[in-house]
């Protein structure tokens, strides 16, 4: 224990010293995952406001033929432009989101009391970059559609409400916290992504690092056990990591707080109790990061070696957030046991402020700490190897 | 005391598997000096990376003071003092960090650090490097932490891998004297070269290694009886067989 602490302390105090680590750790990383995130936020935000709030920039082929609906639409705020000569080419290459056609027959079909024809033109495969302004285009014309049909009725005598015989209310239950937003996509894997692989400068300095500068034979030559140098610069590992996440959700609450723009992440606004169970949740996927990234660089014949492992490793954290992404399933107990999937979701239920049962603590906690020393153990193994100190 | 019996080391190689250390045995007394000698690739510095138990011999076995290096091995090392090969330091540690970290290593506590960093500092001729980081250190400068650092537990025995390599005059100089106080205190002093002056100079035993046999072992004097030549240069040659690698 006393060797474990020794070496422990020596490797903080050599990290601390190396100043392009301090500065990637502490300074780089911490202003980059926030400032990526707000800029982000703000851009969607401002965009979000354009598509809804903005004059709907709308080209209509045929605008002449349904003089009505158009001034209709430019009373609610549509700017309707001249059409493009090929509308599904500019709706394609994104030139226009979306284009409205009206029918050759449209004056026939309106006199005569038949459904006339009006086409939208879109592109669905970018339902992020149009979807939005598509919806709205389509509720001004089934508004436009219901009020006409309305005073049709009206006209004939007939109440407007036979013809709706349904009246459909909705009621959003989400809390304010639960509001679907960037953040909750982006803030599971970034901060699963920190946590893993964080530390990789310096376990990979610890251990491959010592090696190709020569100390680590005089260090095994010690009378101290190499399960306690394994296990200090673990530690070392995941301490340095533990305070580069914390300086990190520091300064993401305090570019949060002095630029709080419109629509903006109302879910970070975590408590102390809220960033300790952040931490809680984390704390298995730095150690876990510290191993692997330890056992790797005892595993790797060089740095460079150690360091292609990398891309794979970042990965790794990215799995469970692409599943959720492609088929979103409700949380059930043994997703819980499963590293990675078990904190992107206990990550989403702290940021929605949902409560976590003593149960799923003890699942997502054991389950995580149980490969750790699974991989803990391995790299141990890997540390008794001859080729260790000789290797390179 | 150092005694190693029938030692022997295969390794496997992309071009086969090579013998590198194929049935060596000696002892190394208390207060000698002894010198391993033999050509580049003779397989010293695996015969000493056995004994302090780096890696585990294939046959053989290794005693120091006694204990057997394959059972015992951490009191094993925690006996020797050893400057291997492989000598480097922590870059971003003054010397004295370098050297406390292993004293603490090896249990010591920092009063005792600090009174013998102070006597390593005078018998090595540290004084002006002592408190600097050692990024930009001379070889010489890296050779004298790596040593103080190997005996700042002040070890009953003291291994050392090629220790003048790469030093000048003044550095292999006060090495040299070191080494003969380390004698004088009673030490088991077991140092490698493959340079044959400086192990007739110092040495008080000599064991002759090439391709991983011992080849010749005894005083410079028997050496040159047994081999039947007035000068030790040449009862060298003839122990291992050729010149190759001997004169640097």
């Amino acid at each position: 224990m006393r060797a474990l602490w020794i070496v422990l302390r020596k490797e903080l105090l050599d990290a601390f010293r190396d100043r392009r680590m301090l500065l990637v750790a502490f300074v780089v990383i911490p202003l980059a995952i926030p400032l990526v995130l707000a800029g982000t936020n703000a851009l969607s935000a401002r965009k979000q406001t354009r598509q809804l709030e903005g004059p709907l920039q709308l080209p209509v082929i045929g605008a002449e033929r349904a003089p009505n609906l158009v001034a209709w639409l430019q009373s609610h705020n549509v700017k309707v432009l001249p059409a493009p000569r090929d509308a599904d080419a500019a709706v394609r290459t994104q030139e226009r989101d979306v284009v409205l056609r009206i029918d050759e027959e449209y004056g026939v079909d309106w006199r005569s009391g038949r459904p006339a024809s009006v086409e939208v033109i879109f592109d669905s495969s970018r339902p992020l970059a149009s979807g939005a302004t598509v919806a709205r285009l389509g509720g001004l014309l089934d508004g436009y559609s219901s009020t006409v049909g309305t005073l049709r009725l009206v006209a004939r005598g007939i109440h407007p409400a036979v013809a709706n015989p349904l009246q459909v209310g909705t009621r959003d239950v989400a809390t304010p916290e639960a509001r679907f937003d960037l953040s909750q996509q982006i803030l599971p894997y970034l901060l699963l992504l920190l946590a893993f692989i964080g530390g990789m400068q310096l376990a990979i300095d610890a251990t491959a690092g010592e090696r190709e500068r020569q100390s680590l034979e005089p260090l095994l030559a010690t009378p101290v056990a190499r399960e306690s140098i394994i296990s200090a610069k673990i530690l070392a590992t995941a301490v340095f990591s533990l305070l580069s996440i914390a300086v990190t959700l520091i300064a993401y609450r305090l570019v949060f707080a002095v630029a709080p723009a419109r629509g903006m992440d109302a879910s970070f606004d975590l408590g102390p109790g809220g960033l300790v169970q952040l931490f809680l949740i984390i704390l298995p996927i730095v150690l876990l990061g510290a191993t692997v990234l330890t056992a790797l660089a005892a595993f790797a014949r060089s740095y460079r070696e150690a360091q292609g492992y990398l891309p794979l490793l970042m990965f790794l954290p990215m799995i469970p957030s692409l599943v959720l992404m492609v088929a979103p399933v409700r949380t059930q107990l043994w997703m819980l046991a499963v590293p990675f999937l078990s904190q992107n979701q206990m990550i989403v239920r702290v940021l929605r402020s949902e409560r976590i049962s003593a149960l799923d603590w003890a699942v997502s906690l054991g389950a995580s700490f149980a490969v750790v020393a699974v991989v803990w153990w391995i790299a141990a193994r890997l540390y008794h190897r001859e080729q260790l100190a000789t290797s390179s | 005391m150092i005694r190693v019996e029938g030692l022997r080391k295969a390794f496997q190689t992309p071009a086969g598997r090579v013998q590198a250390v194929d049935g060596v045995s000696f002892a190394a007394a208390d207060g000698q000096i002894t010198g391993l000698l033999g050509p580049n690739g003779a397989g010293k510095t695996t015969t000493l990376r056995m004994l302090y138990t780096l890696m585990s011999p294939d046959s053989g076995r290794v005693l120091v003071d006694g204990l057997d290096a394959a059972s015992e091995p951490t009191c094993v090392r925690a006996s020797l003092g050893v400057l291997p090969d492989a000598r480097g330091i922590y870059k971003r540690l003054t010397a004295r960090e370098n050297i406390a970290y292993f004293g603490a290593l090896q249990g010591l506590d920092d009063r005792v650090i600090a009174e013998r960093t102070a006597r390593l500092v005078a018998a090595l001729e540290m004084h002006d490097f002592i408190d600097r980081r050692a990024e930009g250190f001379s070889q010489g400068q890296r050779t004298k932490t790596a040593i103080a650092r190997a005996l700042v537990h002040a070890p009953r025995n003291v291994l050392l891998d090629e220790p003048t390599n790469g030093l000048d005059v003044m550095t292999t100089r006060s090495l040299r004297n070191f080494l003969l106080e380390q004698r004088a205190a009673g030490r088991c002093v077991l140092l490698s070269s493959h340079i044959m002056q400086e192990v007739a100079r110092l040495c008080d035993r000599i064991v002759v290694i090439a391709h991983g046999h011992v080849v010749a072992d005894g005083t410079p004097d028997e050496l040159r009886e047994s081999t039947g030549c007035a000068n030790l240069e040449d009862a060298f040659v003839k122990a291992i067989g050729s010149d190759e690698g001997l004169f640097a």
